[in-house]
């Protein structure tokens, strides 16, 4: 019989082809949307978690107390361990340790001596590691306007606008003066691979990114790192994973007498972004019902449409013989032939739209200043897991239910009346 | 042309569900679009509002050395004021302050500080400086709710505040924590404390000096000074206009999905429309109507969907959206943590051009999609359509 | 205004008649801790939130304008020299063999987290030349009887405009001093102790620095070797030298 329908369905496009479209239609647009307003939610929230705060970031407790002070004294003297300890621990993470410093860079004449200086805040990541994450996670690969990445130890990224401040090119070498963890001053040469641009003048006012070897070199801090940012493995924040990771972490070894022992803290209790995530989510619910609800009456109107115009049809079938029950029946079938395959196809060319959108985002500029926030200006989309078959809600359900309520029509008319509206 | 539009009007209403659930749609796809940029906007002035009146004033002049963003220019950016400035600080016009470093020692822990010297008696900024104008021989000193914050300062708490004159001489005082005002503005919060000018300038070993004047009205011309810098609003908010322009970027692309939905519920409609009422098309054109006629009344029609839209979401979108003007939204997060102005009740702004707008908008963009399946009229054969055969 | 502070200073010091002068108790500890130029060993220990660490160096200073520092210890400080002309400092690093120059208002941090700043630690004022002194008393400190000696800068530019001495009255070197903000608040106090007589002059080979506005234990200062009016060649205090 789904055979028979199918058939039915490929042959006479008038009655598959143009609802087809429209659910496909439909539910491509509420998944584009669905993910869309997620990416574009949780992105300020992402960006921060991939800069500064992880999903949950391990620190000393006093480093956490002077967090904005970058303090380096305060760091976790065996965080090479730890993470070793929490890659085991908790493999839906990935662990990264990252040196987060202050100081000046420092730019030599033909001499040696001092040309041109400026303040710095610099990130030492994991750039060398097979397999690293760091580079695309902080999209430093997009974000190199001159120059390269860096290649081997010793090399490092600015950014432009200090690069162009003290008229550094690649291939120059700068000077880093800041302190080692044990408070000493730390001088150590660095060569520019390449500059910058994050579109974030936060970080476009004076960043420099290292890899962490050379950093702890350059500070003193073999063995140590300031911070372990956890990630998880989903790619987005999931409040319940990061609490619980927290909770279990700190139970062992969080001591609150020590101020040096370890803390976790989740993403929701750093920089104040707990109440963004709520807030976020609330949000999100609300705009997606909305819009569920939209689409469910725009594919419940397709699905009477598409009933609605083969009343003569149903005329000429009752006429030899078949029953309305019969009628009804199959056409119901039809709607769900329809709005499935129609969902799918919507959900596979929705998928396609979201997926660029999530990988290659839109660029929707606006840079913001003076942010203690890091704020993004590419916006993205993302896809989880809900993407995927919130579209098949209105597809299929308010297909049916058009349907179901257009085939009323069946038992109110005669059938001779369905049969006029077939000479219509 | 009257015609077809009463005969598209009696047309659209005698389908029924069909057409209303596509006006339902439509109106919510209105009513969202002019909520959000009606949030947006709310935003925006609101921000500005409080920018301007907390730390911006109508422009600026900054003393040519002075770099916010560079703590390293602050000890060597300032100036006295003198002629035509000092005239317009004579005249309430201008307001000075004096920014300067320190350290404060709140129990023991060190806390780097931007020190600020305003007036008192100044009513150019919100800036509550009037609590700084005490009798009593201490140095009273006034903070934001984020300062205090982190300082764990209170009001009434006195903390040693350490600075080195323009002579570089250590020096240091207790000063009397005289009030904490609350404030959107977290660029007049975060680190930093304001003390009376005058005393300021007394402690700096710097009278009648300041960094930044504060300008009381949005001016067209700023008279040039020698030595300072004029700094427009413009210049001064554009970080707020970036950031509102992002958002609304980024909600742009929410409006386009949302127009595509209801758009798509009109297409559908107006191509069943056509498809079933070939006959009725055949008979306008055989009672003497030009194709084109048709297409006109078609895609009136449709367009008398946005019409209708339009009307029902006033029915239901006036009330809801007059009642958040009215009351705010509440927003749980606050702005300051993020640097930026936010306030914590947010009033959506519905300008009567945002309005016009997106009805305008909407119109054209439900016109296009109507017409789009009605030119096929203008191909059929008057005595197919009369017939029915064509499909 | 100077006549003021004169009449003052005579004023007061007619009222503690029974009190040595205050300059010529200023000019017998110039005579003891100041020299035209000098050459010392130092350890300086700091004792941070975390741990302690020490400090080894060699300094070389001539007047109080000139001075150079070579940092023997710990290794990775090893070779690490320092040279101050007036209010420039320029540091050089043998590790990457560059010669930095540092803004005056570096001169103003902590060296290395100590309770020292770099110009604490690299200027040596004579007392007499920036500060009217008055003698306010006498106590016993560490055992000894000191006179207790109030100092005013009269010159506007020296980072402590008051101090407090207390001043061995035998050997004319103080064992206390405080530093005091323009406006009377205690800042910083510093303990002198081991005191030594070294060429006939008596001189403190430890002192504990303390910052009393902040919370910490201090950092202690102790001179090894040290040699006054040596003959210095005028290259030690020359660019060229860092490189050396």
């Amino acid at each position: 019989m789904i055979r028979f329908l199918f058939k039915g369905l490929i042959r006479d496009k008038h009655r598959s082809l143009l609802p087809l479209i429209v659910v496909a239609l439909g539910v491509m647009l509420t998944v584009v949307f669905h993910s869309w307003l997620t990416g574009v939610i949780s992105d300020s929230i992402e960006y921060n978690a991939r800069f500064t705060t992880g999903h949950v970031k391990v620190m000393t407790m006093a480093y956490a107390d002077n967090l904005d002070q970058m303090p380096n004294d305060l760091a976790l003297l065996n965080a090479d361990s730890l993470t070793v300890a929490l890659k085991k621990q908790f493999p839906g993470m990935e662990w990264v340790e990252r040196i987060h410093f202050a100081g000046l860079v420092d730019v030599p004449d033909r001499s040696g001596e001092t040309r041109a200086q400026g303040n710095t805040i610099g990130f030492g990541i994991d750039l060398f590691t097979p397999g690293s994450a760091e580079i695309d996670r902080m999209n430093i690969r997009k974000s190199v306007v001159e120059g390269r990445l860096p290649k081997q130890n010793g090399e490092i990224l600015i950014s432009n606008e200090l690069a162009s401040d003290m008229k550094l090119k690649p291939g120059d070498t700068i000077s880093l003066i800041s302190s080692t963890m044990y408070g000493e001053m730390a001088i150590y040469n660095f060569t520019v691979a390449g500059t910058v641009v994050f579109g974030t003048s936060f970080l476009d006012r004076g960043t420099i990114i290292a890899d962490i070897a050379d950093v702890r070199q350059a500070l003193n801090m073999e063995g140590a790192s300031g911070e372990i940012l956890g990630l998880s493995q989903k790619g987005y924040f999931d409040k319940n994973e990061a609490t619980e990771i927290a909770a279990a972490f700190n139970r062992n070894y969080n001591k609150p007498a020590d101020e040096f022992s370890p803390v976790m803290k989740t993403l929701m209790e750093q920089n104040n972004l707990g109440a963004l995530v709520d807030y976020s989510s609330v949000i999100l619910t609300v705009l997606v019902a909305v819009f569920l609800l939209a689409m469910s009456i725009v594919l419940w109107n397709a699905g009477l449409l598409g009933g609605l115009r083969r009343y003569g049809e149903f005329g000429m079938r009752l006429a030899i013989g078949e029953e309305k029950g019969h009628v009804y029946k199959t056409m119901i079938y039809e709607s769900l032939l329809i709005g499935t395959f129609g969902s799918l196809a919507g959900v596979a060319l929705g998928m396609v739209f979201a997926w660029y959108f999530q990988h290659y985002g839109l660029n929707l500029k606006g840079m913001m200043q003076n942010a203690t926030i890091i704020m993004p200006t590419v916006f993205k989309a993302r896809i989880t897991p809900v993407t995927w078959f919130i579209g098949f809600i209105p597809g299929i359900l308010s297909t049916l239910i058009g349907t179901m309520l257009s085939g009323i029509g069946i038992y109110k008319r005669q059938t001779a009346q369905l049969f006029k509206e077939l000479e219509a | 042309m009257l015609m077809a539009f009463k005969l598209a009007l009696r047309n659209l209403i005698g389908a029924g569900l069909r057409t209303w659930l596509n006006v339902i749609v439509l109106s919510f796809a209105f009513v969202v679009i002019i909520w959000h940029k009606g949030i947006l906007d709310g935003w925006d002035r609101q921000a500005r509002t409080d920018m301007i009146s907390w730390e911006a004033g109508g422009g600026q002049y900054w003393q040519q050395n002075y770099d916010p963003y560079d703590p390293f220019t602050i000890s060597d950016s300032h100036a006295p004021v003198t002629g035509t400035l000092q005239n317009m600080v004579g005249h309430g016009t201008l307001t000075p302050i004096l920014i300067t470093q320190g350290t404060i020692y709140p129990s023991g822990r060190m806390l780097s500080v931007l020190i600020k010297g305003i007036d008192p008696a100044q009513k150019i900024l919100a800036i509550p400086s009037a609590m700084l104008d005490t009798a009593s021989g201490d140095i009273p000193a006034i903070i934001g709710t984020s300062m205090a914050a982190s300082s764990k300062l209170k009001t009434g708490d006195h903390v040693t505040l350490r600075w080195r004159d323009r002579n570089g001489a250590f020096d240091a005082t207790e000063i009397r924590i005289a009030g904490i005002f609350k404030t959107n503005v977290p660029t007049v919060d975060g680190s930093q404390i304001w003390l009376p000018l005058s005393k300021l300038q007394q402690m700096m070993l710097m009278p009648g000096e300041a960094t930044i004047l504060v300008c009381k009205q949005r001016n067209e011309s700023f008279p040039a000074a020698a030595g300072w810098k004029v700094k427009d609003l413009d210049f001064l908010l554009a970080d707020m206009n970036n950031i509102i322009k992002s958002k609304t970027a980024g909600g742009m692309v929410l409006w386009g999905i949302l127009m595509m939905l209801a758009l798509l519920a009109i297409f559908d409609t107006q191509v069943l429309a056509i498809f079933r009422r070939q006959k009725e098309i055949g008979m306008y054109v055989a009672m003497g109507m030009t194709r084109r006629q048709v297409v006109a009344l078609f895609t009136t029609e449709g367009a008398m969907h946005a019409v209708l839209a339009t009307l029902l979401g006033a029915v239901y979108g006036i009330p809801l959206l007059a009642l958040q003007a009215i009351r705010g939204i509440s927003f749980p997060v606050s702005g300051s943590d993020y640097g930026i102005s936010m306030a914590e009740r947010l009033y959506p702004h519905y300008g009567i051009r945002l309005i016009i707008m997106t009805i305008l908008i909407v119109m054209i963009a439900t016109t296009i999609v109507s017409y789009w399946p009605a030119r096929k009229i203008a191909r059929m054969k008057p005595t197919d359509a009369l017939r029915g055969k064509i499909q | 205004m100077k006549l003021l502070l004169a009449i003052l200073c005579l004023s007061i010091s007619s009222a503690y008649a029974q009190y040595p002068d205050g300059k010529e108790i200023l000019k017998k500890i110039d005579q003891n801790l100041s020299s035209d130029n000098r050459i010392f060993t130092s350890k300086m220990i700091i004792h941070g939130r975390r741990t302690s660490r020490t400090i080894e160096s060699k300094t070389w200073t001539a007047g109080e304008k000139k001075s150079f520092t070579e940092y023997l210890f710990p290794a990775r400080e090893q070779g690490t020299k320092m040279l101050k002309l007036d209010d420039q400092l320029w540091i050089y690093s043998p590790s990457t063999d560059r010669t930095i120059q540092i803004a005056g208002h570096m001169l103003r941090q902590s060296v290395m987290g100590s309770d020292l700043s770099y110009e604490d630690l690299m200027e040596d004022n004579r007392l007499l030349n920036h500060y009217n002194a008055v003698v306010t008393g006498a106590e016993n400190v560490a055992g000894r009887p000191c006179w207790v000696v109030k100092l005013t800068a009269f010159d506007p530019n020296m980072a402590y405009q008051g101090l407090k001495l207390w001043v061995d009255k035998e050997r004319n070197i103080p064992l206390k001093e405080e530093m005091y903000a323009k406006s009377g608040t205690l800042l910083k106090r510093s303990e002198l102790s081991n005191v030594e007589n070294i060429n006939g002059r008596w001189y403190p080979k430890k002192i504990v620095f303390k910052d009393m506005l902040k919370d910490g234990e201090g950092t202690e200062f102790i001179i090894g070797n040290i040699q006054f009016n040596a003959a210095i060649p005028e290259y030690v205090f020359s660019k060229a030298n860092l490189k050396k």
